[in-house]
């Protein structure tokens, strides 16, 4: 019941009830994994869903991600006590001389909905601080974002830079953004396009299963 | 057949001598004077120069001026940054609106102190007086809700939307005040149209009731100005899924400048058959294509969009948004010559 009560509230994006909620089920004596699980993630991906079809937009999907990190923000120290771990790791920024967050952010929340790791390296990231990035947090995936025409050339910039840091073979490359088509994503030599936050999660997720 | 008489065909759906062209070639056209972006963006001498040069290099059938997106939010007190190659935008790090409740303190704005629109009327007004005879001039205005976001943050101002409707909408009021004076002295330049940009009525961002409660009933009032003041409307949506049923019933455009299909529709075919009697469709070639494909994927491209929309008028043959800034214009070339070869009637 009451994560049944988790999951609506999050999907509504209240984050009272959600954070109440959590503190409920937890004062239940119910697992922080079943927390996650069955009522913030599967809200999420609900969202995730009905994004993808249309039914929610921009501004539900956000007020819902606010709410995932409220609740994430009170069940975090316990998944860290009972030792869950994520399901993988992402590195994720606006490519260089692009200060777009919106569509990066969205992309952030949805992974970290779907149970990812995300290290987000912010907005005008360079091709040097993503390799450092890859060196550093090792993950599975590099999520690629740029808004505008004038700094879509970054994507294979950084592509190249993480071919010659040899650490091309390690990484998954997704990319998106308005101005990015499938097309781009291929030339630029990328493995992933992802047309909106939805698609990059569900993509995210075949990749690291 | 002069470019006026060619696009005043076409809006009354009727053939001309061929359909009309004009890629949007806007902040390109500072390579033609040697401008940075930020001198093309604020001396208006300068950026005039640059759309005549533009205009009379390429035959430009229509211009279409715009300059950034934050012309209208730095005047309410926005900080912009003005990068040297590319347009103007907000400093995402300081937004004036810090929080919602500052969106209650948006007031209109005493317009004759409103530099950079004022400077926009400047610019319509030369080009008016120096084209305007052969040439039809457009002038481009961001909506009220997207002149908000620029103040306030996208994702700010969309969860704003649902933490506190009441603040957006005081907002979008107040701008939409301003707004108000602004297409007036527009209109009294002489500009043929002036083409609203209402980026948010698109399934990319919000959902069609929301943009017509947040934006659709200040635009409507926009609109109406506009056309009591002799000007055409004209609207821009380059989003994915734009709401064109619900902008032609708040704006009653004569054309819509778009990049991708329409929610309602399944395919360009489709919008076709469902919205061309209505209005006059301007676009759609991807600007973002253009920097990776090759001269004879958009002559086809070209050929492709011109024998879907140009039966009896009414299709204009534009790039879906901006012409890319850095772009040779090599691919705007293709495109005009395109429309000569494969648009004549």
């Amino acid at each position: 019941m009451v994560l049944q009560e988790i999951n609506q509230a999050l999907q509504r994006g209240d984050v009272n009830g959600v954070t109440q909620g959590i503190k409920s089920a937890l004062e239940q004596g119910l697992e922080p994994r079943q927390i996650l699980n069955e009522g913030l993630l599967a809200a999420m991906e609900v969202i995730g869903i009905k994004f993808k079809n249309n039914e929610v937009f921009v501004p539900e999907v956000l007020i819902a991600a606010r709410a995932m990190n409220a609740g994430m923000e009170v069940l975090k120290p316990r998944l860290i006590e009972t030792g869950v771990e994520p399901i993988g790791t992402v590195v994720l920024g606006t490519v260089k001389g692009d200060l777009h967050d919106i569509g990066k952010n969205l992309v952030r929340m949805m992974f970290e909905g779907s149970g990812l790791t995300v290290h987000d390296l912010g907005v005008d990231v360079s091709a040097e601080r993503f390799v450092e990035a890859i060196k550093e947090y090792k993950p599975q995936i590099v999520g690629m974002s740029a808004l505008l025409t004038t700094t879509m050339g970054e994507m294979k910039a950084t592509i190249e830079a993480i071919k010659a840091a040899g650490l091309r073979d390690q990484v998954k490359i997704m990319v998106g953004g308005a101005p990015v088509t499938a097309k781009f994503a291929q030339e630029v030599g990328a493995d992933v396009y992802a047309k909106d936050a939805a698609e990059a999660a569900f993509e995210a997720k075949k990749l690291v299963y | 057949m002069k470019p006026i008489e060619r696009v005043s065909l076409t809006l009354q759906h009727k053939e001309a001598d061929r359909i009309p062209v004009y890629p949007l070639l806007c902040g390109v056209s500072r390579k033609l004077v040697n401008a940075s972006y930020p001198v093309w963006s604020t001396d208006m001498d300068v950026c005039a120069e640059a759309y005549e040069k533009v205009t009379d290099m390429f035959g430009l059938d229509v211009i279409c001026t715009l300059i950034d997106l934050s012309v209208e939010a730095a005047d309410f007190g926005q900080k912009i940054v003005f990068p040297e190659n590319e347009a103007a935008h907000p400093d995402f790090n300081d937004y004036m609106l810090k929080s919602t409740k500052d969106i209650y303190t948006v007031e209109p704005i005493k317009f004759p102190a409103a530099k950079r629109m004022n400077g926009h009327v400047r610019l319509c007004d030369r080009l008016v007086k120096s084209k305007g005879q052969d040439v039809p001039v457009v002038a481009f205005v961001f909506g009220p809700l997207g002149i908000l976001s620029m103040m306030r943050g996208q994702a700010n101002l969309f969860m704003d939307i649902i933490d506190d409707p009441d603040a957006v909408k005081h907002g979008v009021a107040a701008i939409t005040e301003t707004l108000l004076e602004y297409v007036d002295a527009l209109a009294a330049t002489g500009v043929h149209a002036i083409m609203l940009d209402t980026l948010f009525a698109s399934q990319s961002i919000m959902s069609k009731q929301m943009w017509l409660e947040f934006e659709g009933v200040y635009v409507e009032k926009i609109a109406d100005r506009i056309r009591e003041k002799g000007c055409m409307v004209m609207v821009h949506n380059c989003g994915t899924g734009i709401y064109f049923d619900a902008q032609i019933q708040t704006m009653k455009p004569t054309a819509i400048s778009f990049l991708h299909v329409p929610d309602d529709c399944s395919s360009y075919e489709d919008a076709q058959a469902k919205y061309g009697d209505k209005i006059t469709f301007i676009g759609h070639v991807p600007p973002t294509w253009l920097l990776y494909a090759t001269e004879e994927e958009v002559r086809e491209e070209c050929r492709k969009e011109i024998a879907m929309h140009k039966a009896g008028g009414g299709f204009i043959l534009a790039t879906g948004c901006e012409y890319p800034a850095n772009l040779s214009f090599d691919k705007a070339q293709v495109i005009i010559d395109s429309a000569k070869e494969f648009g004549r009637y």
